[in-house]
């Protein structure tokens, strides 16, 4: 009996919910229309450092040093070079990349811009070794040991072992996602208000209705029931709208970005959002539509 | 059934509404309480369901001191009684087998068994034919019967009509009070406030008379 009267509860906030919407649809609208903008601009936020972060990390696990040759290196004293480094202590592979390669590769990261380098008369890209360190706590000492082995022989132009760069942006990057964090707190809260204030406006339509259930013995959570309800399938429903948008805007990024080459962008929209930010943006989505909801439907019950 | 001694409510502000009053109402009575405007019909009735709560006084209903009863416990109190208000209190937006309907969701009824005893009681108030009018729809006097069959679907001990027929003419006024008659000769405990003389006249009963919030007067029924 019991718990049929709970299905009986359950099943008139959800249809009261559902009228509540069909009664007031502009102010709802309004409503969802606030909370997917700001939850698919946290998304969006949320992806480009999402896959920032995962290219640091694929960085990170990547350490090598670059070795560039002067041009009169040749392809023979090249390999002696290359075996040479082979045999150092924490070395997993040295690759040797002829200028061709280097060229090849550089158009295919460049993408239109790469076109430059064909107003050059000669190729201007050197021949190069890639040499690949196991990763580990020792790879920044046996990376220092081969720069500096590597540095004073008459074959070597220049060395590259700058991991500086990785510990800048991923510095930047911490600044980012504690800005941001701290400023979708701000926008978030600013949405409870703004959904509240414009929710109120559906309360108050219903006032004499609410009022009527009170006064036949309507606790004031039953008549809240229906306001929260709504505001769940609100938050649900804008949860839904703004990874969808997200989805549609990295696939759309990510196409623009294969039609026009451009490879930093690329890097940042390759993948779609990790499962643990959707769940906090749908969990943020849930949150703030019900807060609002509450907010709303509290100053009259 | 309902016991009030020596109450009184004071606004903030200092005007006072009721001052030390006291009267019984037995199950089953028919009581107006009648008095010109201001004079504190309002405030008791809103104290009667609990709405405002007494400044001094006690006030018993159901075996229920309002002035002790904790606030999760005012539904209850209130879901054994029926109130009607002189602007009908009408949802546009639902037929008046829905508006009848809906306040049985408290009570957890199916949506069959509301529909159910929705229809008996616009039936009992004479508008079977009439369920699915919207109030825009329907005249004064009907909507008003729409009222009373919301206030009494769930068969409550009491019902309270503030200026019930306060903005209908008097022919519509006295067919609303016959149905408060026949809700009364059910058993429900009926108390109206009006300022209206000539329907007080005619009705016969109990009536107490209220002014400047103090009791002023009583006059026993004759009929």
């Amino acid at each position: 009996m019991r718990r049929s009267a709970a299905l009986h509860r359950l099943a008139y906030f959800v249809t009261d919910a559902w009228d509540e919407w069909r009664h007031s649809p502009g102010v709802n609208l309004l409503a969802l229309g606030t909370l997917v903008s700001a939850l698919f601009l946290v998304g969006l936020v949320g992806l480009v450092l999402a896959n920032v972060g995962r290219h640091l990390d694929a960085e990170r696990a990547n350490v090598q040093v670059h070795v560039y040759l002067h041009d009169s290196v040749g392809a023979e004293e090249r390999e002696r070079l290359r075996r040479g480094i082979e045999e150092s202590a924490g070395v997993v592979a040295v690759e040797s990349v002829d200028p061709a390669e280097a060229l090849r590769r550089y158009r295919a990261w460049a993408g239109r811009s790469a076109a430059l380098v064909d107003e050059l008369a000669t190729n201007p890209l050197p021949a190069s070794l890639e040499v690949t360190l196991a990763a580990g706590p020792d790879a920044e000492r046996v990376g220092a040991t081969l720069v500096a082995g590597l540095a004073g022989r008459t074959e070597v132009e220049d060395v590259r072992f700058d991991r500086d760069w990785l510990e800048r942006v991923e510095a930047l990057l911490a600044v980012a996602r504690l800005g941001g964090g701290a400023l979708a707190v701000l926008v978030f809260a600013a949405v409870v208000f703004v959904m509240a204030s414009v929710l109120r406006l559906a309360v108050h339509a219903r006032r004499d209705e609410i009022e009527i259930m009170l006064l036949v013995g309507a606790t004031p959570g039953f008549v809240r029931g229906p306001f929260l309800v709504a505001g769940l399938a609100q938050g649900l429903v804008a949860v839904g709208l703004a990874l969808g948008g997200v989805e549609a805007a990295r696939r759309g990024i990510t196409a623009w970005v294969g039609a026009e080459s451009i490879a930093l962008v690329g890097l940042a929209t390759l993948r779609p959002l990790p499962a643990d930010a959707s769940g906090a943006v749908s969990a943020v989505g849930i949150v703030v539509s019900l807060a609002a909801a509450l907010f709303a439907v509290r100053r009259s019950v | 059934m309902i016991r009030v001694h020596r109450l009184s409510k004071v606004y903030p502000g200092g005007v006072t509404a009721l001052q030390d009053v006291s009267l019984d109402v037995e199950r089953g009575e028919f009581v107006f309480l009648t008095g010109p405007s201001g004079a504190g019909k309002t405030t008791l009735l809103r104290i009667l369901l609990r709405q405002e709560l007494p400044s001094d006084g006690q006030i018993v209903v159901h075996g229920r001191n309002l002035r002790a009863l904790p606030a999760s416990k005012v539904p209850e109190h209130r879901r054994g009684i029926g109130v009607v208000f002189q602007d009908f209190k009408l949802i546009p937006r639902k037929t008046a087998l829905d508006n009848v309907a809906y306040v049985l969701n408290v009570v957890g009824l199916s949506g069959s068994e509301q529909r159910r005893r929705a229809h008996l009681a616009l039936k009992s108030v004479g508008l079977s034919h009439r369920l699915a009018a919207y109030p825009p729809a329907l005249s004064g006097g009907e909507q008003q019967r729409v009222a009373i069959a919301r206030a009494v679907v769930n068969e409550p001990d009491l019902l309270l009509a503030d200026e019930p027929t306060g903005n209908l003419d008097p022919d519509l006024a006295v067919e609303i009070m016959r149905l408060f008659r026949e809700i009364n000769a059910r058993g429900t405990t009926v108390i109206v406030a009006t300022h209206d003389r000539d329907l007080i006249q005619r009705m016969q009963r109990r009536t107490i008379v209220l002014d400047h919030g103090t009791v002023v007067g009583a006059a026993r029924a004759t009929a």
